[in-house]
């Protein structure tokens, strides 16, 4: 199985979530690495998994208890952390965990599935986001939307309502 | 000063005195000589005559003529000498006046006429003047009622610019921040999805 197999929770948005399911994923390789090399009788304390990576393991099937699962994660995981897409995109509000799983399943399905979302605030977009890539920068805020229907705007605010008397300008 | 007058009496008594003795020497010496030539007595006696005839008082009544007659002629000559100087006077004067009025007159047309000229010339120049004076006004009018109106255009586009960037900033204002980020999904995916050809582009190009 190839690590293009691997299929990423929606909680997994940012690079730094990428990394830390990277390293608890290495925290637990080490645990169990060293549960397996115990002494007889001692006692045993198994790891604690995080949700992300609960979400992640029942997503793809796999069982970290078992090496070769393990060793594939790691790899796929870290193929991925150095390989995956990461896309800017900035809000006017910090985003709600459901929006960004509703963003997300949006983005993995359309774009890429192991994009990554690096998210920004920037107050004064009102509504919309700016999403940034690698070399482009696309605006999809109402401040944008707005500038380009200005010509619209100002037709409307310049020309009268139909029936509306037209004031007489002293001259 | 009756001295004195005794005096000059004597002296003219005496003076009448030597007078007459000499009077009477000389006549009684005039007689002698005739007496002894016939022929000088006659030449005497002509002379005589004529000195009778022609005594001092004919001479001098002759003198007083050819005076009178002398004065008579010069005054005549005078009063033509005096007329002619008259009518020279006054056809030099008349000459005078005409050939003055003429020059004068000349000289006045002339100067009218310059004076026309210079008249004539100045309201050519003063037309002239205006002339050039209204097309710069007329010009100056179309140029600046065309700048009032780029600048009134430039204003109104101005101000409608602006005004639509109030009012946009306005409503950004106003209702961005009530817009839910869960209602803006539908907008932003609707966007997403109509540059996603865009997006997988630049990502497989940047990757």
């Amino acid at each position: 199985m190839e690590h293009r197999d691997l299929r990423l929770p929606v909680l997994v948005v940012r690079p730094g979530d990428l990394g830390r399911l990277v390293r608890e994923l290495a925290v637990i390789d080490d645990r169990l690495l060293q549960l397996k090399l115990r002494q007889a009788g001692s006692e045993v304390k198994l790891p604690k998994t995080t949700q992300l990576m609960d979400q992640l393991i029942a997503l793809n099937g796999l069982n970290l208890l078992q090496v070769g699962d393990r060793d594939w994660l790691i790899e796929a995981l870290g193929a991925i952390k150095d390989h995956a897409p990461v896309l800017n995109i900035s809000f006017s509000v910090d985003p709600s965990p459901v929006f960004m799983g509703k963003l997300m399943t949006w983005l993995r399905r359309e774009i890429h599935p192991f994009v990554l979302v690096n998210i920004g605030l920037q107050p004064n977009i009102a509504a919309g986001c700016v999403v940034r890539t690698t070399n482009q920068v696309f605006d999809f805020t109402l401040r944008r939307n707005f500038a380009q229907k200005r010509d619209m705007l100002r037709q409307a605010l310049i020309a009268p309502p139909a029936g509306t008397p037209v004031p007489e300008v002293n001259r | 000063m009756t001295i004195w007058w005794l005096v000059l009496i004597l002296a003219a008594l005496g003076s009448a005195g030597i007078a007459f003795i000499w009077l009477a020497v000389r006549i009684g010496n005039s007689g002698g000589p005739a007496a002894h030539d016939p022929t000088a007595s006659l030449e005497d006696a002509a002379n005589r005559d004529v000195e009778h005839i022609f005594n001092q008082e004919f001479r001098e009544e002759l003198r007083n003529r050819g005076r009178l007659h002398f004065e008579k002629i010069i005054g005549e000559n005078a009063m033509f000498l005096q007329q002619d100087l008259r009518l020279t006077t006054s056809q030099l004067n008349e000459y005078m006046k005409t050939e003055i009025t003429t020059k004068l007159t000349e000289e006045f047309d002339k100067y009218e006429q310059s004076i026309m000229d210079a008249k004539q010339l100045a309201i050519e120049s003063i037309q002239k003047t205006n002339a050039a004076i209204d097309e710069q006004r007329a010009a100056l009018s179309q140029q600046v009622q065309q700048e009032i109106l780029t600048e009134k255009q430039q204003l109104l586009e101005r101000f409608e610019n602006r005004m639509a960037d109030v009012v946009n900033h306005y409503v950004l204002e106003a209702i961005g921040n009530q817009i839910d980020l869960n209602d803006q999904l539908e907008y932003i995916l609707t966007e997403l999805e109509t540059n996603k050809q865009s997006i997988i582009q630049d990502i497989q190009n940047g990757t």
